[in-house]
């Protein structure tokens, strides 16, 4: 402390005696002032230091994740131009020399997506996929980086070597690569004409990226603000970290003349050199993480090249003013209750009662701006993102502006209880303000969490189908293509079914007929099986080789096909529509005494119509090779079955095509938000937590002396730690209430926005309230310890 | 010193905090009614003496007996429940807690050994009127001056009717006047309730309200009898 008041000695006693400056010399001594406090920041020695790294780290944190989430959405940007480069762009009928001969042979592994292509170059100007230096041989394959280590990893090696068998021969570059964790692989093969394949010559679609649903930009905006508010809120906390301590040593400068004025502009420079300091260890921080954004596994598989995370210049220098700035002004706010005299005694004055009114007008401002989108969000609508910006960050910040209301109006009526309650409750009446500012943090998270959960809840329908397949037949299906022979279809089987973990394997062929009498316009379907595989799209009560059954139009679906009757003549077409060739229909009477059965839903979902026939009722018909689909029955017990049956399905003919069969699909766009919002949320909640922890081990060190007397003449500590938890308790209970509150009208108000009907998912919001008090039951938990050394009876030590 | 019939002895007291030594053998006792100054320069391991004694602080080695009951056999909890019921603190500060009124803290030692609130405040007034700060009850320790202050600190520290009463410097940030003032109310209430008083001190003019001085320096005690 002595170095402090021996430099600023003639500065402070000059201030304290020149008289009143113009308005330019006011301004310099402002600016003096300021820079002065700067200084001390820096050279305050070991409390200086610790209240400036504090802040810096505080402010620094906050930083990072405002520059994480705002280069987010160019991240995105550039992961679907990425894409969009290596999307197939122009194709050609017939080969020539600037052609490219490709077949997709995408694969999943476990959840992941891998996208796989077998390519043969037709002509020396044949095009390049963006990432790929050369053409691999035949045989040969490149792969992206993730998908070298995935085949490198023993599960790989068991489980995914054996559907991707080519030889690597190189690697493809970023350029090729969606992120770093894209699974990728292009092979080469001389092997891919027949079936599926596309003759590509230029890739890099052109057209402009698909907009992006209104309702999903709603949620991206409201997710914006709902995890920078926070941020917000934790820097005005973080850059009043120390402060009581600051107090103490402006009363120092006050001895040596510093008047009021002065002390609160030292204070604020202090503050501003901290919170710049930050904005450099948030730089920091966001270039040393932004490196990591690719090793680092966060459970989320969308992950970003560190070079598509860019800072926009613009914002950054924002940030590198604004935050000092800010730290400024919340400082000089934050000093006018504080009186600081010369004797060194900080005493606080008395808290004029905070007022209601003006608090109100933050959320009711921020509905009013909100009212005027309701009903935008359907049939395609547009919201005014500006007027959902500010609305949602007015309503939020209303939250913080009215939790200090709640919890001085709420302490004031709090009497009576045990000791440990009056203590809490007393420290709340005297001065809430320190309580509640690191609970605002966790308010504003909470009441927006709440907020989207109630607007995700409402509009999931729209983004996440049941796709009515029956998963409790079969899990998997494998398509095998026409240009396998049928003759093959038993072997197939049964190297499908040898797979571990498959129980059953069910086999429907199908083949396209039309009416004799209309062949240009009707349709029917011809599906072929035993009577096993007939009874899974047809109500049969019995059924032997050689029968033959009808089954009735579905009146729901337009394109399912003609009524046929028994007796009636069709055309068979035996190879189908996808060959070039003309092929001669085979002319067919169905049986007078066929009988029409009720028709069953198939593992996909689908009512079949038309025809369903044992192979014994067409065998002396020419039906072609039929398109056979074997639907996969698995023991899901068994450790990646899925894999297993995929490994088998490559093994019996790399050309099937194996799928997964769902119940439920996600939209992809819907999901990543989704996954955004918990990554994000998770972030926010760590960072308030943080800010909590600080807080409370900084109200907990000023108190050491205090709490060593207590102890001195027989406090238990049981009744100070729970002091310590009521006191966090309270401000917390009346926070998350508020929150949810503000959360369900936020909510309601979005879902209004986009015509959804209200409705609350209760579990998810208590799970959202819980998770905020469980922060601060972890940082109640987590300053006990520190708690209990306070206590000790060196606390009383004064040499 | 005569140690036979003595409430609170301490024999051979060492205590060192790092690698300073605080107490280097101390010898120690107090009779019941009795107040003893503990005297000795800055550092010299006064207060130190003062923890120990009050089984705040645990010595390295040596005795401290309490009414027959051996402090370091005692477990934290035990000699919590001992600082709560049978001795009485006063601190350089008031140490008052700044949330709870004057009142509430003359209280405190009451409510945590159980005492229902209203007894205890009432109690607590009783020993507000007796040290001459009763209409301070509802204000708080920062809106009453430094006299005051540790005058609510000496109500809140004899408010149990502790067997003895431990003050550490607790006139050192008082004015002479002031200091005077609380000397005298701390001494004529303990004897009034025949509490034993350590009073730690370095003033002469503090100490002089005392029967007998104990001097420390570095580490160790030196009985000064005085004469009645």
């Amino acid at each position: 402390m002595s170095s402090r008041l021996t430099h600023p000695d003639t500065d402070l006693a000059t201030a304290a005696t020149e008289p009143d400056p113009g308005p330019t010399a006011k301004g310099t001594t402002w600016f003096q002032d300021l820079l002065m406090g700067a200084k001390y920041a820096v050279t305050g020695g070991k409390e200086g230091w610790i209240r400036t790294v504090l802040t810096a780290v505080g402010v620094g944190l906050g930083v990072a994740l405002l520059l994480f989430t705002t280069g987010l959405p160019g991240a995105l940007d550039a992961r679907d131009q990425r894409g969009r480069d290596r999307m197939i762009a122009e194709t050609a009928e017939r080969k020539g020399p600037d052609t490219l001969l490709t077949r997709e042979e995408n694969t999943l592994f476990r959840d992941h997506s891998i996208s796989g292509t077998v390519l043969r170059p037709e002509g020396p100007d044949a095009p390049l996929p963006p990432g790929v230096a050369r053409f691999p041989g035949p045989g040969e394959m490149l792969v992206s980086p993730a998908l070298a280590a995935l085949l490198d990893s023993p599960d790989g090696k068991e489980l995914l070597v054996p559907r991707i068998p080519y030889k690597r021969v190189g690697t493809i570059s970023d350029a090729g690569l969606i992120g770093p964790v894209d699974l990728v692989f292009y092979a080469g093969s001389d092997d891919i004409e027949g079936f599926a394949e596309v003759r590509v010559t230029a890739f890099g679609d052109k057209s402009p990226a698909a907009p992006w649903d209104p309702i999903l930009l709603l949620l991206i905006t409201v997710i914006f603000v709902v995890l920078l508010t926070p941020v917000a809120v934790f820097i005005a906390t973080a850059v009043r970290f120390g402060g009581e301590r600051r107090d103490r040593r402006l009363a120092a400068l006050r001895l040596v003349g510093a008047d009021a004025g002065t002390t609160r502009r030292i204070a604020a420079g202090e503050a501003a050199a901290g919170a710049l300091f930050g904005v450099f260890v948030g730089l920091a921080f966001f270039l040393g993480v932004r490196q990591l954004v690719d090793d680092v596994d966060l459970g989320i598989p969308t992950r970003f090249f560190p070079s598509d995370f860019a800072v926009n210049p613009a914002l950054a220098l924002l940030v590198v003013l604004a935050v000092p700035a800010a730290a400024i002004v919340v400082t000089l706010l934050a000093m006018r209750g504080v009186v600081v005299e010369p004797l060194g005694v900080v005493r606080t004055a008395k808290a004029a009662k905070r007022r209601l009114w003006w608090r109100l007008i933050l959320p009711l401002a921020g509905l009013a701006m909100l009212y005027p989108m309701i009903g935008q969000g359907s049939d395609r609508g547009e919201f005014s993102e500006w007027m959902v910006t500010a609305g949602v960050l007015l309503l939020l910040v209303g939250v913080t502006a009215l939790l200090p209301w709640l919890v001085e109006m709420v302490v004031r009526r709090l009497h009576g209880g045990p000791v440990a309650w009056q203590l809490a409750v007393r420290r709340l009446q005297m001065s809430s303000g320190a309580a509640t500012r690191p609970v605002n943090g966790i308010a504003v998270a909470v009441a927006g969490a709440i907020a989207l959960q109630t607007l995700f809840t409402g509009v999931q329908d729209d983004f996440t189908k049941d796709t009515g397949k029956d998963t409790s037949r079969a899990q998997l299906a494998a398509l095998i293509p026409q240009h396998i022979d049928n003759a093959r279809l038993p072997e197939i089987t049964k190297t499908i079914s040898e797979a571990k973990g498959v129980k059953k394997v069910t086999t429907l062929g199908s083949v396209e007929a039309a009416p004799a009498d209309d062949p240009q316009e009707g349709y029917i379907s011809l599906t072929v099986g035993d009577c096993a595989a007939l009874a899974w799209v047809a109500k049969l009560d019995k059924c032997s080789d050689g029968d033959l059954f009808l089954l009735p139009p579905d009146n729901a679906d337009d394109t399912s096909g003609s009524e046929v009757k028994a007796g009636q003549e069709v055309l068979i077409t035996p190879t189908g529509n996808e060959s070039d060739e003309p092929v001669k229909p085979v002319r067919w009477t169905v049986p007078a005494d066929t009988k029409t059965v009720a028709a069953r839903l198939d593992p996909n979902g689908q009512l079949l119509t038309g025809i369903v026939a044992t192979p014994g009722a067409l065998r002396n018909i020419e039906t072609g090779s039929l398109n056979y689909h074997a639907y996969i029955t698995l023991d899901l017990k068994v450790p990646d079955v899925q894999e297993h049956a995929r490994n088998a399905i490559f093994k019996a003919d790399p050309s099937l095509y194996a799928m997964r069969i769902m119940d439920i699909s996600t939209n992809d766009r819907f999901a990543a938000v989704a996954r955004g919002l918990v990554a994000g949320s998770a972030a926010v909640m760590i960072l308030i937590g943080i800010s909590l922890l600080v807080s409370q081990l900084e109200q907990l060190r000023e108190r050491k002396k205090l709490l060593a007397a207590l102890v001195a003449f027989g406090t238990r500590r049981r009744t100070l730690g729970l002091s310590v938890l009521w006191q966090t308790a309270i401000p917390i209970a009346l926070g998350i209430t508020l929150a949810t509150a503000t959360g369900l009208a936020l909510g309601t108000v979005l879902l209004k926005m986009v015509k959804e009907p209200v409705r609350f998912d209760w579990a998810a919001i208590g799970v959202m309230a819980g998770v905020g008090t469980g922060v601060v039951v972890l940082v109640t938990a987590l300053s006990m310890p520190p708690l209990w050394r306070m206590m000790r009876p060196e606390g009383l030590r004064t040499e | 010193m005569n140690a036979a019939g003595s409430l609170l002895t301490a024999h051979d007291l060492r205590k060192t905090y790092g690698s300073t030594p605080a107490l280097d053998g101390a010898e120690f006792s107090v009779h019941a009614g009795e107040v003893v100054a503990v005297m000795g320069p800055s550092g010299s391991g006064k207060s130190t003496l003062l923890h120990c004694l009050a089984g705040i602080v645990t010595p390295d080695s040596g005795t401290i007996t309490y009414a027959g009951r051996e402090l370091s056999a005692m477990s934290d909890t035990e000699r919590s429940a001992l600082r709560r019921s049978d001795f009485g603190f006063v601190f350089q500060f008031g140490q008052l807690v700044p949330e709870l009124t004057c009142a509430e803290n003359v209280a405190l030692p009451l409510r945590l050994n159980g005492t229902k609130r209203a007894d205890a405040e009432r109690a607590a007034l009783s020993w507000m009127e007796r040290l001459e700060v009763a209409d301070l009850g509802n204000k708080r320790p920062g809106e009453v001056s430094g006299g005051q202050g540790q005058r609510v600190a000496v109500a809140r520290s004899l408010v149990t009717r502790p067997k003895v009463l431990f003050a550490d410097e607790p006139t050192g940030a008082l004015d002479s006047f002031n200091g005077e003032r609380v000397m005298q109310l701390l001494t004529d209430a303990a004897r009034s309730t025949g509490a034993a008083v350590v009073l730690v001190t370095h003033e002469a003019r503090v100490a002089a309200y005392s029967d007998r001085e104990i001097v420390v320096r570095d580490g160790k005690s030196q009985d000064m009898e005085r004469a009645a």
